[in-house]
C-alpha cells in the first residue's frame, strides 16, 4: 500500500467546461495489486472553501465492486463520464470559493483508503475582489 | 469585479478547513506532553478540565488527548458542543458502551445547562467512565491543563500553516496581529486569511488547477 | 495518497465526534432491540389474541348448553376493580358431560361493570332453556358462548407494529449507510447537486435560490416589483417591542419610587437601583425615535425591474419611487454583491459578510418628496459579464441586491435592500 497513488486525466487536457457539456476522462491506479482493491468510487462533486464551513454535493457517483460489470478493467484503470449541471459554477470569491473536482476513492482489501482528486473548472466566472469602500 | 478568467486555484493556507478544531496540532510547552497529561488525568480518577480563553487551543488539545488516551489502552468518546447548546446532542443511555475505563470528552462543557451537566456526571459515575471537559472558566473539575496562546505558539502555528511560504510574513506582522486580537489565536488566523488572499491576488498567482 | 483508517475521526460542526463505525454499531443494536421487541410483542398478541379468536370463529364446533350459574368476576389492578362476566354451562361432547365457567375466548377484564352486568342478564340460569356454545374439538374444556371480537382489539397490533417499523426502518437505514464514504452518503441523502445526477444534467439550477418571491409580485410600471429585505422591518418591530417591555417594567417600579418621594417617604435604594435601568430605557426610546424617523417619515421605497431572474452581462430597466414627507439631500441606487460564510469558531458560530462588488446605478441630489408627489426615477442597471450567479448552501452564500440609500434633512441616513436573483449565463458561457 505504501506509495500507492491515483492519477486522473481529463479528455481535452482539463479545459474549462460549461454546463451541459460532458466531462470525461480516465483514472489510473499505481502501486496497487488488483487483489488489494476491494472497491472503487468515482465522484464528480463540488465543495466550498474559504472562511465558511465546507458544503459539499455530489453530482455523479459510481461505485465499482467485484460483482459489478467491467471489474477487471476497473482495477487499475478506468474511465468516467458525466454531463455537467447548470450550477453552481466554479468561483474564486473572497471568503466563499466553489471548487469542482473528480474524486477517486479506492477501498483496500486490508482496510484503509487511497484518495485522488483533480480539480476542473465549470463556467467562466470572474474571480472576486473586495469592493472598494 | 476583475475580469480575470483564470483565477488562482491554490488553496488559501488559512482556509476554514485548515483551522477547524483538531486540524491544527497542539503546540506543547517544554516539558509538557500528552502522555504526561494522561497520567495526570488518571491520577485524578480520569476526571479533569481543560480551561482557557477563546482560540487558545483547547480543541486542539482535546484532539491530542483523545489520541493519547487511546494509546494508553482506554477508549475515548468526544462530544463537541456549539452555539449555546444546552443539552447533549446524544442520548446518554443510547450511547454504545465505550468499554471499561473509557473517557468521555466534552468540548464546550459550559454550554450545557445544569440538568444536562448533572445527567452527564451521573452517567459517567454510574458507568465508571472518565470525564474530561473544556471550558473558558473553571467548572469545578480537577485542573488538567490551562491553555493560553503565547506569541511564540502563534508564530509556530502561522509558520506551520504557511509551510514553504513562511518567509512571506515577518515576526513583527505576526506580533502585531496577535496583540490586535488580544491573544485569540483563531481570530488572528482568520485575519491572516484575508492577508493571504490579498497577497495571492496582488502577486497575480494564477497557477493551473492541481491534480493527483 | 494513502490514508490510514482511523477508528476515531474528528468531525466538524456540532455533530458528535467519535468512531462512525462504533456509533453505527451502537445504533444498530438500538434499532435491533426495537425490532426484536416489536416482533416479540407481535408474537404475544398473535398468541393470546388473534389465533385463539380465529380458532373460535373457524374451528370450534357448535353445540348446545345449559346455563347453570352466572357471576361477576372481579380483580384488582392498580387500585381499580375490573370486571368480566362468568357463566357456568353444562354441555355434552361425544357422550361426556362437561361443566365450565366461560363467556368468550379472551376472558378479558374491563372497568365497565355495567356492560358485564348486562351480559350476565342475557345468560340467567334456566333449566328449560338451552343456549348455543362452541367448543374446541381438540380440548372440549375450552368453550365459549360468543365468538365475534371487538374491532378495537386489532388496534393492539399497532404498538408492536410500530416498534417493528422503527426498529426495522432504522436497521435498514443503518445497513444501507454503514461504512459508506462521504460522497456515497451525500448521494444517498439526496444532497446531489441535481436530481438527474449520475451524468445527467437537469434544466434546474441547483443551489441557486428560487426567484419565486420576486416573480410572483408584478409591478405597476415595470414587470416585477422587488420585495425588500425583511431585516429593516424586523429591526423596527424588535426595537418597539424591546422599548415597550423594558420601559413598561421600569415604569412600574418608577411609579412606586416617585410616589414614595412625593409622599415624603423616599426609598433611596430603589431609586438608586432604578437609575441605570431608566437610563437604558431612555436610550432605547431615543433609538426607537431615530428608527421611526428613518422609516416612517421616509415612507416606503418601491423598486421595480423589467425582468427577473437576471443574467450576467444583461441590462435591465429600473423604476424607483420614494414616498414620504421629507427633503432629500441625496438618493442613490447601488448594485451590490455580498459573500456570506458561516463557520464554527471554537464553540461559537460566526457569520462573516464581505462585499465583493458595488456599482452606483443612479444618484440624485436635492429633491423634495411629498405624499402626493413621490420622487420617481428610471434608470438602467447592467450586470457585469462573468459575474457569479446567486448561490446558497448550508454555510455559504453569494447574494446580489439593489440598495437604495438616502440622506434626508433632519433625519438619519436610511438604507433599504432589495434582493435580486442572478442565474448563470445562458448556455453557461458568458461569451456565447
Amino acid at each position: 500500500m505504501n506509495g500507492a497513488t491515483v492519477t486522473i486525466h481529463f479528455d481535452g487536457n482539463g479545459r474549462v467546461y460549461h454546463p451541459g457539456e460532458t466531462l470525461s476522462g480516465e483514472y489510473r491506479l499505481h502501486g496497487l495489486e488488483p487483489d488489494e482493491i476491494k472497491a472503487i468510487e468515482v465522484s464528480v462533486l463540488w465543495h466550498t472553501r474559504g472562511k465558511g464551513d465546507e458544503d459539499l454535493a455530489v453530482h455523479h457517483f459510481r461505485r465499482l465492486e467485484p460483482d459489478n460489470g467491467g471489474w477487471l478493467a476497473a482495477r487499475t484503470t478506468g474511465r468516467f463520464r458525466a454531463v455537467l449541471p447548470n450550477s453552481p459554477l466554479s468561483y474564486q470569491g473572497m471568503i466563499v470559493k466553489i471548487e469542482w473536482c473528480v474524486r477517486l476513492r479506492v477501498f483496500l482489501s486490508q482496510g484503509g483508503e487511497v484518495l485522488g482528486e483533480k480539480i476542473f473548472r465549470l463556467g467562466r466566472v470572474a474571480s472576486a475582489k473586495a469592493a472598494a469602500s | 469585479m476583475s475580469r480575470d478568467h483564470d483565477p488562482p486555484a491554490a488553496e488559501n493556507r488559512f482556509d476554514a478547513r485548515r483551522l477547524r478544531p483538531g486540524a491544527i496540532r497542539f503546540h506543547w510547552r517544554p516539558g509538557q506532553s500528552a502522555e504526561a497529561l494522561v497520567a495526570r488525568l488518571e491520577r485524578n480518577g480520569c476526571w479533569g478540565q481543560i480551561v482557557g480563553p477563546h482560540g487558545s487551543g483547547k480543541s486542539a488539545l482535546v484532539a491530542a488527548m483523545r489520541d493519547a488516551i487511546r494509546r494508553s489502552g482506554r477508549n475515548a468518546v468526544v462530544i463537541e458542543l456549539h452555539d449555546n447548546r444546552r443539552r447533549l446532542p446524544v442520548r446518554l443511555h443510547r450511547m454504545p458502551d465505550p468499554g471499561k475505563g473509557a473517557v468521555v470528552i466534552v468540548d464546550g462543557y459550559e454550554q450545557l445547562g445544569r440538568w444536562s451537566r448533572f445527567s452527564l456526571r451521573r452517567f459517567c459515575r454510574r458507568r465508571r467512565l472518565g470525564l474530561l471537559v473544556t471550558a473558558h472558566a473553571s467548572v469545578g473539575f480537577p485542573d488538567l491543563c490551562r491553555t493560553s496562546a503565547g506569541l511564540d505558539t502563534a508564530g509556530d502555528i502561522v509558520r506551520d500553516l504557511l509551510g514553504d511560504e513562511a518567509r512571506l510574513i515577518s515576526d513583527e506582522e505576526i506580533a502585531a496581529r496577535f496583540h490586535r486580537h488580544e491573544g485569540d489565536l483563531r481570530e488572528m488566523l482568520f485575519s491572516l486569511y484575508d492577508w493571504y488572499e490579498q497577497r495571492r491576488r496582488g502577486s497575480g498567482d494564477s497557477s493551473a488547477g492541481s491534480g493527483v | 495518497m494513502a490514508r490510514r483508517f482511523r477508528v476515531w475521526q474528528k468531525k466538524r460542526g456540532n455533530r458528535r465526534t467519535g468512531s462512525p463505525k462504533l456509533g453505527s454499531f451502537g445504533e444498530a443494536v438500538f434499532f435491533a432491540a426495537f425490532f426484536l421487541l416489536g416482533c416479540g410483542g407481535l408474537a404475544a398478541v398473535f398468541a393470546t389474541l388473534v389465533v385463539p379468536q380465529w380458532r373460535a370463529n373457524h374451528e370450534f364446533v357448535a353445540g348446545r348448553c345449559l346455563v347453570l350459574d352466572s357471576r361477576l368476576g372481579t380483580k384488582q389492578a392498580d387500585n381499580i376493580t375490573l370486571y368480566r362476566p362468568e357463566i357456568q354451562i353444562e354441555y355434552e361432547v361425544d357422550g361426556e358431560t362437561y361443566r365450565n365457567w366461560t363467556y368468550d375466548v379472551r376472558g378479558e377484564y374491563s372497568a365497565d361493570e355495567a356492560r358485564a352486568e348486562k351480559i350476565l342478564a342475557q345468560f340467567r340460569p334456566d333449566p328449560n332453556r338451552r343456549c348455543d356454545c362452541w367448543y374446541d374439538p381438540s380440548d372440549p374444556n375450552t368453550v365459549v358462548l360468543v365468538r365475534s371480537s371487538g374491532w378495537w382489539a386489532w388496534l393492539t397490533l399497532i404498538v408492536p407494529f410500530s416498534f417493528m417499523v422503527i426498529g426495522g426502518g432504522g436497521l435498514a437505514y443503518l445497513v444501507f449507510s454503514w461504512g459508506k464514504s462521504t460522497e456515497r452518503r451525500a448521494v444517498l441523502a439526496g444532497r446531489a447537486g441535481s436530481r438527474g445526477g449520475n451524468g445527467h444534467a437537469t434544466s434546474g439550477f441547483p443551489c441557486v435560490p428560487s426567484a419565486k418571491n420576486v416573480t410572483d409580485s408584478p409591478g405597476t410600471t415595470l414587470a416585477f416589483r422587488l420585495p425588500t429585505e425583511a431585516a429593516t422591518a424586523w429591526k423596527l418591530v424588535v426595537t418597539i417591542l424591546a422599548c415597550l417591555v423594558w420601559n413598561g417594567i421600569v415604569s412600574v417600579f418608577a411609579f412606586g419610587a416617585i410616589g414614595g418621594h412625593l409622599r415624603g417617604e423616599p426609598d433611596w435604594l430603589l431609586t438608586l437601583v432604578l437609575l441605570p435601568f431608566a437610563a437604558v430605557g431612555a436610550g432605547l426610546a431615543l433609538f426607537l425615535v431615530r428608527q421611526l424617523l428613518a422609516t416612517t417619515g421616509v415612507g416606503p421605497t418601491l423598486v421595480e425591474i423589467s425582468d427577473q431572474p437576471l443574467r450576467p452581462g444583461g441590462s435591465y430597466r429600473l423604476f424607483l419611487s420614494q414616498t414620504g414627507r421629507l427633503r432629500l439631500d441625496s438618493l442613490e441606487v447601488i448594485l451590490a454583491c455580498d459573500e456570506e460564510a458561516t463557520f464554527r469558531h471554537g464553540t461559537n458560530t460566526r457569520t462573516e459578510t464581505r462585499r465583493v462588488y458595488e456599482q452606483a446605478v443612479f444618484s440624485s441630489q436635492s429633491s423634495d418628496v411629498r405624499p402626493a408627489a413621490p420622487f420617481t426615477a428610471k434608470c438602467e442597471v447592467e450586470l457585469p459579464a462573468g459575474a457569479m450567479h446567486s448561490f446558497k448552501s448550508d454555510h455559504n452564500e453569494v447574494s446580489w441586491k439593489l440598495i437604495v440609500r438616502g440622506d434626508a434633512a433632519g433625519r438619519p441616513r436610511f438604507e433599504r435592500a432589495f434582493p435580486l436573483i442572478v442565474h448563470p449565463p445562458q448556455n453557461g458561457n458568458p461569451d456565447a
